[in-house]
């Protein structure tokens, strides 16, 4: 049984290789900033037909049973080549759907697999609720036909059509403008599709949402170290390539560490969180923070690095800089996650006690 | 420091003057996506300036408005900030780096030529920096020919703040190139609506083109339009470089303190109840406001020192750094503070200083700090190596 279950497994290096070819392929990062098509519902369209959505619905649902190793890739590389489509708030109802208690979140999977169905996760802030909320900028919000709509306390996650009556979409112009945004209000809405209930339904959406976030920043923040050394390489001041100050070499070793210690964490959460095993809510949380400083540091640096052309619209280092600044607060704020999370790790650290 | 009776009478002079002279809707009219308005704005405020002698007080004595110490412009430089007047970002150039090189270095048909014509509006840029020459300065490239009396000038210049909207231009060019890279560099007054001169904006990283591309075509300049001598420009250019003596920091450093509250008002979301405030943001608020009056605190005595003719090497070097580091972190707790308001909120007002409302926008812009006028990295050498006496990195 274990032989059989294993040998359906995809390889996530696989995964990363067509992702890659796909990307390459089709993502024009600066569509957004200079007025072109963004091409995102083609990409999606690609995505699809390649099987993405499919892959961590189970068999019966139409999907191919893999679990969240195979999607880290996937968000990594979206990352990297600062992809314009959201992923996460689809994969991440699908995932939560599965933690649920009831039967009918079966139903919902294939339906959200055939109807091509696509999710924006919203959070709430406290005190907010169907009857009255605004949430300022949801991700994906634009082009979703369903919203999960997440709270801070203990009520249910609820699954809402975009289109029902209460809900309005605005799109959001922010400073990333490589990624759609909306802000979304709720004004005594009623009509909710599904409730998720469950234990587990709320930590399983908010790790899935943080690990993609952790893992585009993985993504972005190696792109951008990679493209800063070359630049860095290039350009000759003083009779020699900038590269060689090593007061800019000491900088591009310590953004290389940064990140190569968050990559290591998110890996890590990213397999716990795929099988559930031992601390998987907390470490997401965790790598989110790590991955998400490092890619705004790597960034924030990377224009100065550049130095003149890093100051202008032309050149991609704002590129970065603006999605990694978003990246870092969409859905919740570093401190948020903190607070979030202090509890358990105080509790862990307590347990682990010599 | 403490005033005098005389600068406190000055400050209480300018904030009368100001009562009745500041437009109340100069943000309205020169903000946003909207350079009709910034043009007009900036105009229009510089004549008032002017007729009031607030403009030019570091002129000598003989021009209007001329003739102040140094005390005195930095009281006005603090009660302007203080009465919440916009920056003269357009006259900027004009005022300090052109009026002051043609003050110490230029002839007196140039100061007859251009000194009033500055008072009447005439818009200066500088073109020191080329592709190829940015941090290495010396390195540029621009060549210019004497033909007769005139010289004939090929190159490119990049990154002239606004470039596009100078009738003049502060140009360094290369008239030789057998001796040291210093050695070989000319400083040269260019009418910017001469044959052959071709001027882009550039777009910047927040959005705004407030910078400029000029590209130089065989231009004609005529040989009276020398500064100093042939090959002695980057004398000249030193001139320049230091001709507003750290008053601009003066200012943005009094423009910063001003807009400590904005940072107040995005921490309690407008409600101003402090009572409320995040510990740990309540800690970085006293962190950044300690950095602000140490940075004014900075200033005032280098300010005084070079009253009194007491500036040490690097001392500008240390101005610098500590100012643009304070503008990075102080605009970054913004961004913290207003969190999705200043991701979505795209409103700005040019010239404002930290005034603009979107966090995001203050902070982009305050890379400028940190790259123009010699990088952050560039002061860091001059701080370790000229005041730290450490041995210099070889270079080309
Ligand atoms: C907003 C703005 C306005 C400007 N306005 C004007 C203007 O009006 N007129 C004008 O002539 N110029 C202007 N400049 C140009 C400015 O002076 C240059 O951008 C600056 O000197 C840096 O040069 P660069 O852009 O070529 O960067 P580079 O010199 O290529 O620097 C790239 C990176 O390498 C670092 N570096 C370079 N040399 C060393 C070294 N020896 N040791 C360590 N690190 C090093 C730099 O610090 C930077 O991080 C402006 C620039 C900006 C951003």
């Amino acid at each position: 049984m274990t032989a059989t279950i294993e040998d359906a497994r995809i390889d996530p290096e696989e995964i990363r290789d067509s992702a890659q070819r796909l990307l390459a392929d089709m993502v024009d990062r600066r569509a957004g900033w200079e007025a072109r098509p963004d091409g995102a519902a083609a990409l999606d369209q690609a995505m699809r037909e390649l099987g993405w959505y499919q892959l961590i619905a189970a068999e019966a649902e139409g999907g191919l049973g893999q679990r969240f190793d195979v999607l880290a890739p996937i968000y990594e590389e979206l990352g990297r080549s600062l992809a314009p489509v959201w992923l996460s708030g689809t994969m991440a109802t699908i995932d939560a759907l599965y933690a649920t208690v009831s039967a009918a979140a079966e139903q919902l999977v294939a339906a959200v697999l055939e109807n091509g169905w696509r999710m924006a996760v919203v959070t709430l802030a406290p005190g907010q609720s169907l009857a009255a909320a605004s949430a300022p900028m949801v991700g994906g919000a634009p082009d979703a036909t369903h919203f999960l709509v997440i709270g801070d306390g203990e009520a249910p996650p609820l699954l809402v059509a975009a289109d029902a009556p209460g809900v309005s979409v605005t799109e959001v112009t922010s400073w990333d403008l490589g990624r759609s945004y909306g802000a979304v209000e709720f004004s005594d809405v009623r009509n909710v599709l599904f409730r998720l209930e469950g234990d587990d339904v709320l930590p399983v959406v908010r790790a899935h949402s943080e690990l993609a976030l952790a893992c585009d920043s993985i993504g972005g923040a190696s792109q951008c170290l990679s493209e800063t050394v070359d630049y860095m390489l290039g350009r000759q001041q003083f009779g020699r390539p900038i590269a060689s100050f090593q007061a800019l070499k000491h900088r591009a070793a310590d953004h290389k560490v940064a990140i190569e210690l968050a990559r290591s964490l998110v890996s890590h959460a990213s397999r716990q969180f795929a099988v559930r095993g031992d601390g998987w809510a907390v470490l997401s949380a965790q790598a989110r923070i790590l991955a998400c400083e490092a890619y705004a540091a790597m960034a924030e640096d990377c224009v100065q690095l550049f130095g003149g052309v890093g100051f202008t619209w032309e050149y991609d280092a704002h590129l970065f800089l603006k999605r990694a600044l978003v990246n870092q607060i969409i859905g919740g704020s570093p401190d948020d996650l903190r607070d979030r999370i202090v509890g358990d790790v105080c509790q862990r650290a307590q347990t682990a006690r010599l | 420091m403490t005033d005098n009776d005389q600068l406190s009478g000055l400050r209480t002079e300018i904030r009368d003057w100001l009562a009745h002279n500041l437009p109340a809707d100069w943000r309205d009219r020169q903000g946003g996506d909207n350079t009709a308005g910034f043009l007009a704005m900036q105009r229009e405020w510089f004549t008032k300036l002017v007729e009031g002698g607030y403009a030019t007080p570091h002129w000598p004595k003989e021009w209007p408005g001329g003739g102040r110490s140094l005390a005195e412009q930095i009281v006005m430089f603090e009660e302007l900030a203080r009465g919440g007047a916009p920056r003269m970002s357009l006259f900027f150039v004009s005022l300090y780096h052109a009026a002051m090189t043609l003050i110490e270095c230029g002839t007196d048909a140039q100061r007859a030529r251009h000194l009033p014509a500055i008072l009447k509006g005439e818009v200066w840029c500088q073109g020191f920096s080329e592709p190829g020459a940015g941090s290495d300065l010396a390195a540029l490239r621009t060549r210019a020919e004497r033909r007769g009396d005139r010289y004939i000038v090929s190159g490119q210049k990049i990154w002239s703040t606004l470039g596009h909207f100078a009738d003049q231009c502060l140009l360094l060019v290369r008239t030789d190139s057998s001796g040291a890279k210093q050695a070989g560099i000319t400083f040269l007054l260019m009418d910017m609506k001469s044959k052959g001169i071709d001027v882009r904006p550039i777009r910047q990283i927040t959005g705004d083109e407030e910078f400029a591309e000029i590209f130089l075509d065989e231009v004609e300049i005529p040989v009276e339009n020398l500064v100093g001598q042939e090959n002695e420009g980057w004398k000249v250019a030193q001139v320049t470089l230091s001709s507003e003596r750290g008053l601009t920091l003066v200012e943005l450093t009094e423009r910063m303190a001003l807009s400590l509250w904005r940072l107040v008002d995005a921490a309690t979301q407008g409600t101003g109840d402090t009572g409320m405030l995040d510990r740990s943001v309540a800690r970085s608020l006293v962190d950044i406001s300690a950095r602000i009056e140490a940075m004014r605190a900075m200033l005032a005595t280098l300010m005084a020192n070079r009253m009194a003719g007491r500036e040490a090497v690097g001392d500008a070097s240390i101005l610098k750094l500590a100012y643009s580091r304070l503008s990075r972190d102080f605009t970054a707790l913004g961004l913290r503070l207003q969190s999705f308001a200043a991701m979505r909120d795209t409103r700005y007002v040019l010239g404002a200083g930290y005034e603009t409302g979107n966090w995001m926008f203050d902070f982009l812009n305050s890379y400028q700090y940190n790259i123009a006028g010699g990088s952050n990295e560039i002061q860091r050498n001059i701080v370790s190596e000229r005041v730290l006496q450490m041995p210099r990195e070889k270079l080309g």
